[in-house]
């Protein structure tokens, strides 16, 4: 057990009532309640505790929180992630972690070997390298080579939950600025979300020695959440991201630790009326050679360290600086008995009030930092004044840089507001809103805490609608913030990192620019620097200065990258909730999904999410023989299959068939009363929406049926028609999919069947012809059949409400029982569909077709003078090239099966495809497979032959019309 | 269990579609119908008999099943004048009724729709949303009643079920 070496005697905001175990990379440790992995292994003197991503070049906890570039680590055990980033890892007792990317270890790492070749594999080396004879070769390797952490192999034991909520202002950040806005939207009376990515509130004051109204921050921080918590109108979500900003304020918290113990996470999608983003500001790297070595530290980090863990994350200090803020950094590790070597800022001149916050500090004004002396930690540092003059070397075992703060804008410039360049901030800040959002405190530029806090009560006041009212805010001290930028040291080059987490380096930039890719997007995709999991918070801006510097512009110039969500990672269970597994995507039931289960049916989707029966094997059949019987049992004799799915709709109104005329591409309006009519739909631009039948009910009323998997599309379809484009005309749309369920019986017995169910419908052909329905009785229940077919049999759709769909069934099977009526699945009515070619939709319409290269010329009707979609047909055809058409096929070797969608080439050559296999069959009326195809000029090729291309085979086959059964329609008509 | 909520699959009841102006529709119904609420999205009630307000012109009629067949002789869907349409609907919805002390963290979880009472008050009935499929959703005693497409309710229930357990 390794001994808690760096620990701070007292203070901290642990709890040393409650020691934890852990592990790391095989080694036990302890901690405490209240430490993160990271603080805990700092306390334990773990210098080395990651492995960088490129090089393997050892790397030791940087910063404090989520800005933390180069140690990541994987969890094991119940709580099993990847790539977390250690600062962010709450200690638990049991908690066992390992640094990703590292064999064996992060201290002794084999792939250490990559820095040995580090001058070989610079920003795209891969590009330009593994090209010959194909990426893909490499690419497995080299991605196991600078790999992150594996998925988990077990699915976590847990739940997770995605919910809704609705705020009239959401903040993000519970610092002092989110605080104070909460507290002032609170009062108010708004509803309020605000959520905060810390595991406590509070934000920088957590890190930092400052006072409000003359006492410690930490205590108004305590009256404000308390405050908070006594509001009902008020959600504090703690340890919970915002992570993304959607359109209409549509905003993403992803909530790691929820109070319900049954819940791993959750992921709140939350609506907001107005946004304060309170996030805060992130500080930069400073950029000299070696600033990566383990012992660097981001300095506001090192204040966290001492001040909220009570650890010493070294014995002695050199802090490097371009601004004030190192200052009161250098006054708090002091306080914590780090001796300070010395401070050096690159400026030439220091403000007063930063000098007077480290009377005893040596402070090496108008210098920088040139390289950094020691392999596996910084033993000292070398200094030279940046005019020119000797160099000193510093001895030290922590070295806190700071390069600057920058406004953490992520949230402000996702919601596609602007963001602009701050001179006397060196960074970018939020300008215009175009979402109502507004920013505060530092995340706003705004960096002393007076002006914070009352910026965090402006702000909610403007977002309360009354930004003329003034709300009394407590005093704070704090020192000014003033910056003047160091972009690169001088020297900094090969080891002078932008990119921690990706190791980019100066010169990957150099490179990057030399190579021509001069905008900083291109710069940012050739280099990868800024697309980590940590994208790039320490290192963009930075990257954004090096590149002004090489290009001699100003930063502004050079622009800023797109900020994309997600601002931390988000676990997949939060997002997905509860709808995981089984439930991931909706299924549908129809009213005998029980009987379809209880008779040995195979189900699965097909269309719309609806579970059919696919095919009800008998035992000892194979599938193909399952199919056959069926398939042959309704050309023979009589089967029955469960219709409910098809879509169906009541169209009323004076215009209604006025409407119909105009939707479908034949005339509707002229059906008389009971009879119906098979149309083809079409888009704007012309290609085929859907097909279906539709009747007439009555003068004004018509029964329109439309493909399962379509039901919705046309529904909407219509109502957009109507509602965009016709609002005046007089028609009413009602769904009635659900209203009426069907069951249909197909076969040369269907007849007889239906008959010995028992109806008052006169069944004879003369009294009820194909394509008609009747309004009855059958089985004693209420029903409308219908005379379609699509199967090319003799086929009666009887429609009944759903609810009485099982005994009209169950009289069906009794009453066909004598005529070896059979139930169908979809797998049978795709073969009765091909052989009889029938379209369906997916298979022959696929996107590019029209109604004359299907050879349905007919139901493109000529007496109308305008239809939806015709102008489109027409446009498109006057240009007179080569259409793809439906034709039949028939594999010369009538045993070989051709796979559906398998392409068409001239001759069976490598070449561009001439069309393609829509689908494929076992015919039962020809006892050998057949199938459809669409072939460039097809009909005019029928007769002919044409070629199958496979990977692994050719298969020749012979063309002919696209109707292998009853080509008359003779069975169905009878 | 997550959340102390209980889920009730109800039985069916009668239903109506109804579209076409409240003038039409007061004329050609007459007192069948529970008086028209004032706003949009409300439901108002009457002798066992519900009428919500779905959308423009559009309404939906909810009654115990038994009343089914005396309301489709009374309201005669297929002699509705021409602009004004009655379509019996009964079997096309599943009732789910969310009730107990927990149910507002369910319907968090279930809905995107603002429940606040400010937002979503007694009386208030709308077609909304429930993870993902469309739902028409209205307060009742001690919870919410969801309705969605019969179709899934197999499927729903199995998610709801999983929230709340």
């Amino acid at each position: 057990m390794a001994a808690d070496t760096h620990r701070l005697p007292e203070g901290g905001r642990i709890d040393r009532s409650r020691p934890l175990r852990f592990c790391f990379d095989g080694r036990d440790y302890t901690g405490f309640a209240g430490d993160t992995l990271a603080s805990a292994l700092l306390a334990n003197g773990v210098r080395i505790a990651a492995r960088s991503f490129k090089y393997h070049r050892p790397r030791g906890i940087m910063g404090a929180g989520v800005e933390e570039p180069a140690v990541l680590v994987e969890l094991e055990g119940d709580a099993a992630s990847g790539n977390r980033p250690a600062t962010t890892v709450p200690l638990t007792d049991g908690l066992v972690a390992r640094s990703v990317n590292t064999w064996p270890s992060a201290a002794f790492d084999l792939g250490a070997v990559n820095q040995l070749l580090a001058r070989f594999i610079p920003a795209g080396f891969y590009y330009k390298t593994f090209k010959w004879p194909n990426w893909h070769l490499y690419e497995p390797a080299i991605r196991r080579a600078a790999g992150l952490a594996a998925a988990p192999t077990e699915p976590p034991k847990g739940a997770y939950e995605a919910r809704h909520a609705h705020a009239d202002i959401l903040i993000a950040g519970a610092g002092p600025a989110g605080l104070m806005a909460a507290l002032v939207a609170g009062r108010a009376g708004a509803r309020v979300v605000i959520a905060d990515e810390g595991t406590e509130a509070g934000g920088s004051l957590l890190n930092r020695r400052l006072k409000i109204g003359g006492k410690p921050a930490m205590d108004w921080v305590a009256a404000a959440v308390a405050e908070l918590a006594m509001m009902k109108n008020v959600t504090h979500l703690q340890n919970a991201t915002v992570w993304a900003y959607r359109e209409h304020n549509l905003m993403m918290v992803h909530e790691r630790a929820p109070e319900n113990p049954a819940l791993l996470g959750r992921n709140w999608r939350v609506r907001a009326g107005q946004v304060i983003t309170a996030t805060g500001a992130i500080e930069r790297m400073m950029v000299f050679e070696g600033n990566d070595r383990p012992g660097v530290m981001l300095a506001s980090a090192a204040q966290a360290y001492v001040n909220r863990w009570a650890v010493q994350p070294g014995r002695r200090a050199v802090i490097f600086t371009n601004n004030d803020s190192a200052y009161a950094v250098a006054a708090d590790l002091a306080q914590a008995g780090i001796g300070i070597a010395a401070l050096i800022d690159s400026r030439d001149d220091i403000p007063a009030h930063a000098r007077a916050l480290v009377p005893g500090v040596e402070v090496l004004a108008g210098h920088a930092v040139t390289s950094v002396q020691g392999n596996r930690r910084v033993r000292a540092i070398t200094a030279s004044p940046i005019r020119g003059g000797a160099a000193r070397r510093l001895p030290c075992d922590l070295f806190a840089v700071s390069g600057g703060w920058n406004p953490a804008v992520h949230l402000y410039s996702q919601s596609r507001s602007r963001i602009v360049w701050d001179e006397a901030l060196s960074s970018f800040t939020p300008g215009d809103p175009a979402q109502p959002v507004r920013a505060a405190g530092a995340a706003n530029g705004v960096f002393e805490l007076g002006p914070v806090l009352a910026e965090g009560a402006a702000k909610a006041n403007a977002a309360l609608g009354r930004a003329s009212q003034v709300v009394e805010v407590p005093k704070a001290d704090d020192a000014p913030y003033t910056i003047s930028p160091l972009w690169t040291a001088p020297g900094a080059g090969a080891k002078a990192f932008l990119d921690i987490q990706n190791d980019v380096t100066v010169a990957d930039i150099e490179l990057a620019l030399r190579e021509g890719y001069s905008n900083i997007e291109h710069v940012k995709r050739y280099t990868t620097g800024g697309m980590g999991i940590d994208q790039g918070k320490t290192g963009n801006v930075n990257i954004i200065g090096a590149v002004a510097e090489q290009q001699g512009k100003a930063p502004e110039e050079v622009g800023v990258t797109t900020f994309r969500p997600p601002y931390t990672p988000v676990e997949f269970g939060a997002i997905a909730g509860r709808r995981a597994g089984p439930v991931v995507l909706p299924y549908r039931h129809t009213p005998l999904t029980g009987w379809h289960k209880d008779h040995g049916a195979v189900m699965y989707e097909a269309g719309a999410r609806w579970r059919r029966p696919g095919y009800y094997p008998r035992p000892g059949e194979s599938f193909q023989d399952t199919v056959n019987r069926e398939a042959r049992c309704v050309r023979e004799g009589v089967g029955i299959y469960d219709g409910a799915p098809l879509g169906k709709y009541e169209i009323k109104g004076p215009d209604a068939g006025a409407f119909l005329d105009w939707i479908y591409t034949n005339v509707m309006s002229s059906l008389k009363l009971g009879d119906g009519r098979y149309g083809l739909m079409l888009t704007d631009d012309g290609l085929i929406l859907d097909d279906g039948v539709s009747f007439r009910l009555a003068g004004d009323r018509f029964f329109m049926s439309t493909s399962t998997g379509n039901a919705d599309a046309v529904g909407q379809h219509m109502e957009r028609l109507l509602q965009i484009e016709r609002p005046d005309w007089r028609v009413k749309i009602t769904n009635v999919t659900g209203q009426w369920a069907n069951a249909t019986i197909c076969g040369p017995k269907a007849r007889e069947v239906v008959a010995a169910i028992g109806t008052d419908i006169d069944l004879s052909p003369d009294a009820f012809p194909f394509m008609t329905f009747r309004d009855g009785r059958i089985a004693d229940l209420p029903a409308r059949i219908a005379r379609v077919s699509f199967t090319g049999e003799l086929s009666f759709e009887v429609n009944v409400r759903p609810r009485d769909l099982p005994a009209l069934w169950d009289a069906a099977m009794k009453a066909g029982a004598p005529f070896g009526i059979t139930p169908v699945g979809s797998e049978a009515n795709h073969v009765l569909r091909v052989e009889k070619g029938f379209l369906s939709l997916g298979h022959e319409v696929d996107g590019t077709v029209d109604a004359h290269d299907l050879g349905m010329s007919w139901v493109m009707s000529k007496k109308k003078p305008d239809y939806l979609g015709k102008r489109s047909v027409d446009l498109r055809r006057s240009a007179g090239r080569p259409r793809r058409e439906l034709v039949g096929i028939r594999p010369l070797d009538p045993n070989r099966q051709v796979p559906e969608g398998a392409p068409l080439t001239p001759g069976g050559r490598k070449e561009a495809t001439e069309g393609f296999v829509t689908a494929c069959v076992w015919s039962v009326v020809e006892n050998r497979w057949l199938g459809l195809a669409l072939l460039t000029d097809g009909r005019a090729r029928i007769g002919g032959r044409a070629h199958v291309r496979l990977p692994d085979a050719v298969i020749e086959v012979e063309l002919c019309p696209p109707v292998f059964h009853d080509p008359k329609g003779e069975r169905l008509r009878s | 269990m997550v959340y102390d909520v209980t889920i009730t699959r109800l039985p069916m009841r009668a239903l109506f579609d109804l579209t076409g102006s409240r003038e039409m529709l007061s004329q050609c119904c007459g007192d069948l119908l529970p008086p028209f609420s004032a706003q949009p999205n409300r439901m108002s009630e009457s002798g066992g008999r519900r009428l919500m307000s779905t959308g423009p012109d559009h309404w939906l009629l909810m009654a115990p099943l038994d009343d089914e067949a005396a309301l489709a002789a009374a309201l005669q869907p297929e002699g509705a004048p021409q602009d004004i349409a009655i379509t019996g609907l009964s079997d096309t919805l599943t009732f789910f009724a969310v009730t107990g002390r927990e149910v507002q963290e369910v319907m968090a979880v279930a809905s995107p729709l603002d429940l606040h009472p400010a937002s979503f008050p007694a009386d208030a009935a709308t077609w909304a949303e429930a993870f993902g499929i469309k739902a028409l959703i209205r307060r009742i005693d001690d919870g919410f009643e969801i309705a969605i497409d019969r179709s899934y309710a197999d499927w729903f229930e199995d998610v709801l079920k999983r929230v709340v357990v």
